[in-house]
């Protein structure tokens, strides 16, 4: 095996993520040499960075071979696909890191630490196997590690019976999605001798169209379950909120992305497009994601459930453009499947950047005040100006605002929807124009959610104490989220940086698809923008005034105090009340000396939602897999003779298959 | 040339949108039999807010004190792309109606969290209710956009402008009827007109805009009111030039501009006349059955989007 620098460099960060930084880390106390592990473990990921920048652009494929060793084939390579993706990987995780570095050292004990980071440079390891992996069997051993690693990371945080519950829900779904994976996989087997993905997509164009069927479905429902598309989102806003927040980033930010690749691999590679109607499911599952996923984030008051929810709101924009790009495909217009593919890859990059920086800052919120219950947070602006100014930046890019990356992915995929109207005669020619209204509503709900998220969180008064006496986050954490706010307006402003390689990389995926002249419209465009916005602003911030601070109009009133203020609750209210279908909410009001209706000494509120996927759709399921095992408890004896018997009957029945088969 | 005039015409919008706010106000007064200021009132109203002292509330951050100067920034550039007497504009070719429609959002995401910012319950009430607003009528307004982008072929402004205008007037689509209803409802909405938000209102109850911007006041105040103003001009000139451009000027000639302006005045100022009967003859809706109205918008605007399949030119 010819090791180039490349492939040096690449098992140089295989290395030393999964390995030496690790295992420094477990053995030694010393804090000097954690320092330079952790160093470590940034310096490789800078690394893995150019690693994939270099595939990327030169489309050099790294290839590393360790079959020898393995009882399957184990190989790993890098095409551009796996590049985009390990690049998403690294630069998360550089930010991360040093984010890191400070909020683990502050949260726990020095045993927790050393686990913390040590799984946390494993599970680094392990969603770079997933997407560098180039054979089935790599590819699921990097899948099952990374759903085990994030799990263990989560049960560090605590280990509550709820938290247990939480975490075993999460595996529980993690499994059933890798089940439909591994069956995805295997229905290639009898067409492709080795899941060598280069065999499988050789093999694919003879695999008949009910296998595709099959395979498609599978790969969506595992997929989907990884990506959390409603409804087998239910494990995410219950797993991600409660692991430590650096981990909450990269599960949010990262970890849901190797689905979208997952996805990506198996429908655009291996099976070229899927059949006829997959595009349509996927685009109405993933506009359904889209729109409650925002309305659950907007009805929540936990920061991080909010963010996790959003999450879910995300990844349905994301397939929202993979749907659009499939059903492109299908009518075979591959210019405009290009673009679309390109919207979604991006939105997969750009929701990286900003929901990690978003659930790096919920971490520095819980540094500063111990709560992320927006209830409680308020005028956090003032007293911690960096991770404020930080996170504004990844909320107005969550919101898709122009000037932020948000909007430059929302955009493509906007385009592409509206470039629906050339498939004359066909039905996506309304369809696909009329989602624009529904990414539209979604994108005006992420807005105000958004809105809220900062306003209440730190604008105005604090509510609490805790966030009165808040005090801004050391420099690592504040380092981090710079780098990550920084990305998200580099790509904001400069969109032709991203949309170029990006569109280089579709003309391998999608045959014929060209360069859409759009992408060059918007990477013109952009600049030329924020030079306007950016020098009105500044040149009328500079208009001369005189100020003066005043107390704030409370109606002439006295002593307006922070429980006076608009609260998180209240602020969703308009929208909870006009989509109250979604919600179903069961109120109750408290009122104390309850014969006293108009002078209460105190009045609580409680409001929550009904509608459950638990109830609606798990129970029952749960119900049935609970009583097919009472019926199967019964051949369960204890009795030896029995289950000789069992072997036995087995062993006949196996002889007669065999006996008939020939 | 064709710059200068789009710098010239983007100036007009501008600078003139001050002068729309007057002439509504002043149709207002003479509907109700008020005798009315002059139409040129907002433009001493801001030169007087300019001059102001600036008041800020104790809890303001550096967000309370820049949003007035963002929202003005994105704003003008909102105006930079709507055409006025030619079918071209500063930004119409080059960006298209999604970087307007979430330009304009921009501008009230930032005024949201400025009213947050003052730390009183009428900021946050304010946004509350914009939040559920423009959040509802996000859809419309782009979907309006999509089917004249279908019909047009073009997804830019300038491109959807120049073909309406090589179409003939008497064989109006439609598409472009339902379109304009529904787009006619979401500047209803945007702009903060009766029957959705009353501008004219100080009273807790029904304030939204107002209620956002209570806490500014002076030279800060005086930006937001322009921004508002510009807004409100761009949109009604973006009406006037999507669905009534006949009168534009197609090529470059001094006489052409000279008659188009005019044109334009007048065609706005029909617009300005039916804006203000609009306010005088409807009382405000209550706040739960604005959805409803910008749900009718929707549904329109997703209706004009399903007849451009019918519709083959």
């Amino acid at each position: 095996m010819p090791l180039g620098s490349i492939d040096f460099a690449f098992c140089f960060l295989l290395a030393t993520l999964g390995i030496f930084a690790p295992f420094v880390l477990m053995a030694s106390q010393a804090k000097k040499i954690r320092v330079f592990a952790i160093a470590l473990i940034v310096a490789s990921n800078i690394i893995g960075c150019f690693v994939a920048a270099l595939c990327f652009w030169r489309q050099s494929v790294v290839f590393v071979d360790v079959s020898r060793f393995t009882p399957f084939p184990f190989t790993l390579g890098i095409d551009r696909l796996s590049a985009l993706f390990l690049l998403l990987i690294c630069t998360v995780a550089v930010p991360v890191t040093i984010f890191s570095a400070s909020y683990v050292d502050d949260h726990y004990g020095q045993r927790r630490q050393n686990w913390i980071w040590a799984f946390l440079s494993l599970f680094l390891v392990s969603m770079i196997l997933v997407v560098t992996a180039s054979t089935g069997f790599a590819f699921l051993i990097g899948w099952e590690l990374m759903t085990l690693l994030s799990a263990g990371l989560v049960l560090l945080e605590g280990d509550s019976p709820e938290h247990r519950h939480n975490v075993f829900l999460y595996l529980l779904m993690m499994h059933a999605g890798a089940a439909a994976v591994i069956g995805s996989f295997l229905l290639f087997l009898p067409y492709s001798h080795t899941l060598d993905f280069a065999s499988i997509r050789a093999t694919s164009g003879v695999v008949p169209a009910g296998i595709r069927m099959l395979v498609f479905s599978l790969a969506f429902l595992g997929f989907g379950t990884k990506a959390g598309l409603i409804p087998l989102h239910i494990w995410l806003p219950r797993a991600h909120p409660i692991a430590p927040s650096p981990v909450s980033a990269l599960m949010s930010g990262v970890m849901l992305k190797t689905a979208v690749y997952g996805f990506v691999r198996f429908v655009f590679d291996f099976l070229s497009g899927g059949p006829w109607w997959s595009g349509y499911v996927v685009l109405l599952v993933a506009a359904v994601t889209g729109l409650l996923g925002i309305l659950y984030a907007l009805a929540e008051n936990d920061l991080k459930r909010l963010l996790a929810y959003s999450s879910v709101e995300n990844v349905g924009i994301i397939f929202l453009g993979l749907g659009t790009s499939m059903i492109f495909l299908a009518h075979s217009a591959p210019v405009w499947a290009g673009l679309a593919l390109a919207g979604a890859l991006l939105h997969a990059f750009n929701h990286a950047m900003f929901k990690s920086l978003l659930f790096l800052g919920s971490g520095a919120i819980s540094k500063a005040t111990q709560t992320v219950d927006l209830e409680e947070l308020g005028g956090l602006q003032s007293r911690m100006p960096v991770t404020g100014a930080t996170m504004l930046v990844a909320c107005c890019s969550i919101a898709g605002l122009p000037l932020f990356n948000g909007f430059v992915s929302e955009w493509v995929i906007f385009r592409s929807l509206l470039a629906g109207a050339v498939l004359i005669g066909t039905k996506a020619q309304v369809i696909l124009p009329l989602m624009v209204g529904i990414l539209a509503l979604i994108g005006g709900l992420a807005a105000a959610c958004f809105v809220k998220v900062f306003g209440v969180a730190f604008l105005g008064r604090p509510r609490s104490e805790a966030a009165e006496q808040a005090q801004e986050v050391p420099l690592a954490m504040r380092a981090g989220m710079s780098l990550l706010a920084a990305a998200c307006i580099v790509i904001g402003v400069f969109p032709g940086l991203f949309l170029r390689p990006l569109v280089s990389l579709l003309q391998v995926f999608v045959p014929g698809a060209g360069v859409p002249p759009e992408t060059l419209s918007i990477a013109h465009i952009i600049p030329i923008t924020a030079a306007i916005v950016l020098g009105v602003t500044i040149a009328v911030a500079f208009v001369k005034r005189r100020e003066r601070v005043v107390r704030t109009w409370a109606c002439g009133q006295p002593g307006l105090t922070s429980r006076m203020q608009y609260t998180a609750t209240v602020f969703s209210k308009p929208i909870r009340f006009v989509f109250s279908s979604v919600y179903r909410p069961n109120r109750k009001i408290d009122r104390l000396p309850s014969d006293q209706a108009y002078f209460p000494v105190s009045v609580t509120y409680r409001s929550v939602r009904t509608t459950s996927y638990e109830k609606a759709i798990y129970r029952p399921i749960a119900e049935i897999v609970l009583s097919a095992a009472n019926q199967l408890r019964r051949m369960q004896t204890g009795n030896i003779q029995v289950y000789l018997l069992y072997i036995f009957l087995t062993l006949v029945l196996l002889l007669a298959f065999l006996r008939f088969q020939q | 040339m064709k710059t200068a005039i789009n710098i010239i015409q983007a100036l007009l919008l501008i600078l003139g949108a001050p002068l729309v706010r007057g002439i509504v106000a002043r149709c207002k007064a003479f509907l109700q039999r008020r005798q009315g200021a002059s139409i040129f009132r907002p433009y001493s109203d801001l030169a007087k807010l300019f001059r102001k002292e600036d008041l800020l509330p104790p809890t303001a951050s550096i967000v309370f004190r820049f949003v007035p100067f963002l929202l003005f920034g994105t704003t003008i550039c909102v105006a930079a792309f709507v055409p006025l007497v030619q079918p071209s504009a500063l930004l119409a070719s080059r960006g298209d109606f999604f970087l307007f429609v979430y330009l304009l959002a921009m501008g009230r995401f930032f005024l949201s969290l400025g009213g947050f910012d003052g730390g009183s319950a009428f900021g946050g009430m304010g946004a509350s209710r914009e939040a559920l607003i423009s959040s509802l009528a996000e859809a419309p307004f782009l979907l309006s956009f999509v089917a004249l982008a279908i019909l047009a072929s073009h997804a830019d402004i300038a491109g959807i402008v120049s073909w309406t205008q090589q179409q003939n007037i008497f064989n109006i689509s439609a598409v472009h009827m339902l379109a304009f209803t529904s787009l006619a409802m979401v500047v209803i909405a945007e702009t903060g007109r009766m029957p959705v938000d009353n501008p004219t209102t100080h009273l807790e109850l029904t304030m939204i805009h107002e209620g956002m911007v209570l806490e500014y006041s002076g030279p800060r105040l005086a930006l937001i009111e322009w921004a508002s103003a510009v807004k409100l001009h761009s949109m009604l000139a973006l009406l006037v030039a999507l669905f009534f451009p006949w009168g534009m000027a197609s090529s470059l000639s001094v006489g052409g501009i000279f008659l188009a302006l005019p044109l334009y005045g007048a065609k706005v100022s029909v617009l300005m006349v039916l804006l203000a009967v609009i306010e005088s003859g409807m009382a405000k809706l209550r706040m739960y059955l604005v959805p409803d109205f910008l749900g009718v918008a929707s549904a329109v605007s997703a209706l004009a989007v399903i007849f451009t399949m019918l519709d083959k030119r």
